[in-house]
């Protein structure tokens, strides 16, 4: 019978926060460029013009058909060597955490970019005649009456997003970044204790998880109201 | 010059042809009533004034100005065409007052005190000041249309367009909105409005056009046209529409 023994999670906790800052900056900055990223492609795509539709619509069926690991490694491996050469720069820099970052706000601009879609098609046609009847340009209908009306709807799908991009950072132990997942699995494997540390991580990651979709549920209501 | 002149109009979605060969004028001070069985292409016509819609034949020249040119600075045109939507079209997460006041503010460059100002006193004018700091679902269906109205007056507009004012709002509901119409045709605003309001039409309307398949089949005044209206199928419309 296995015993458990919990004595090193106590003193692994500073490093377990400060893996947990890692996951924090990936998912916050994923956030923050996805939606502005994705509203623009967006709205390239639901615009007339013809080419900006089409070169919208390619980007995210690419990023919506490949592996997130594969993008990720791309990131790591190829993307830093590449601009190493393409701008001289000198080579061994540790690019890991940009390289997640960008990656990962890449890859979820092109699912921010579906919901924000959605929301888009969501605010009737009427308010935009409205708006242009008003003597609105384009961008100010889209600014003033389109979007905020488009994101009232859209929170409880972005945060579902947010969620999952959340739980989605620990893929980053491909690249051996020391996210919250990776500090607890290499205090697990340092101390010989690594199902305790997973047993805990997980316990973490559920947590706020399920916290965060209890608000989730909480704006539903409101927005459904 | 007429305030609005619409001549050889045509328009086609595909294959559907839905405007063919309209051609009328609205005078300044003038109002007129354009009726006529639905699907006939009569909120398309109007939304063309404006161009909301565009059309492919024919001119709309609107103060002069030509709506279909590309070179014609649109905006700066619609902000001073003020228009009625069928299903009022407040924005639903401003309140009463900002809804009033955002496009003075961001189209005419009004100051935020100057733009509230106004539209208080145009909602004090359609009897609805103390609904200021509402939201629009608050308010009933006639209570939104007159905001509506206000709203496009806050504009200080050279004309009105009213696209089917009436026909979503309860029964009970439909003078209070009409009132508004009839007290601002009597002031002299140029208006050109899509409705079936034939009691509307009598009142104030100095000219009646009725249009069918996408045509202008009757534009006649008032008298004559509720009087000796000259096609069979205006006599059909009509007497379908007066009878209840």
């Amino acid at each position: 019978m296995y015993e458990f023994d919990w004595s090193s999670i106590p003193g692994a906790l500073p490093f377990l926060w400060e893996g947990m800052k890692v996951t924090l900056k990936i998912t916050l900055t994923a956030i923050g460029v996805g939606i502005v990223w994705g509203t623009l492609l967006a709205m390239m795509r639901l615009s007339s013009h013809r080419v900006l539709g089409w070169l919208a619509a390619g980007y995210v069926n690419l990023f919506r058909s490949i592996p997130l690991v594969m993008v990720l490694l791309w990131f790591f491996l190829i993307v830093p060597r590449f601009l190493e050469h393409v701008f001289g720069w000198p080579p061994g820099g540790d690019t890991r955490l940009a390289s997640a970052m960008i990656g990962f706000a890449l890859f979820e601009s092109a699912y921010y970019s579906e919901i924000i879609r959605a929301g888009i098609q969501s605010v009737p046609k009427g308010q935009v005649g409205a708006a242009y009847a008003l003597g609105m340009t384009y961008g100010q209908a889209m600014r003033l009456v389109v979007l905020p009306q488009a994101f009232r709807n859209m929170v409880p799908l972005l945060l579902t997003q947010a969620i999952i991009l959340f739980q989605d950072t620990s893929l980053v132990y491909v690249s051996a970044l020391a996210d919250f997942f990776g500090v607890a699995y290499k205090v697990g494997d340092r101390d010989g204790r690594i199902v305790e540390l997973l047993l805990f991580a997980g316990a973490v990651y559920f947590v706020i998880c399920y916290a965060a979709s209890m608000l989730v549920r909480y704006f539903r209501r409101k927005v459904n109201a | 010059m007429s305030m609005i002149s619409i001549r050889n109009v045509s328009k086609h979605y595909g294959d559907f042809q839905v405007l063919t060969d309209c051609s009328t004028a609205v005078e300044k001070g003038e109002v007129i009533v354009v009726c006529g069985p639905s699907g006939s292409g009569k909120s398309t016509l109007i939304k063309c004034v404006n161009g909301l819609e565009p059309f492919q034949q024919g001119e709309i020249l609107v103060n002069e100005i030509s709506v279909g040119d590309p070179k014609t600075n649109l905006p700066k045109l619609r902000a001073h065409v003020g228009m009625v939507f069928q299903h009022f079209e407040l924005f639903p997460h401003m309140s009463i007052e900002q809804n009033l006041a955002i496009a003075q503010v961001k189209v005419l460059g009004r100051s935020q005190d100057e733009a509230l100002t106004k539209g208080l006193k145009l909602l004090d004018r359609v009897g609805l000041k103390a609904h200021a700091k509402k939201f629009p679902g608050q308010l009933s269906g006639g209570q939104q249309q007159r905001v509506a109205i206000a709203r496009a007056l806050a504009m200080d507009p050279i004309c009105m367009l009213f696209d089917e004012p009436t026909s979503a709002l309860d029964p009970e509901m439909i003078n209070e909105v009409l009132d508004v119409m009839v007290q601002l045709a009597k002031e002299g605003m140029t208006m050109m409005v899509v409705t079936h309001e034939m009691g509307f039409a009598r009142k104030v309307a100095n000219r009646v056009i009725f249009m069918d398949q996408g045509r202008i089949v009757e534009d006649a005044g008032k008298d004559e046209f509720f009087g000796t209206p000259r096609s069979e199928r205006a006599q059909l419309f009509l007497s379908k529409i007066l009878s209840h």
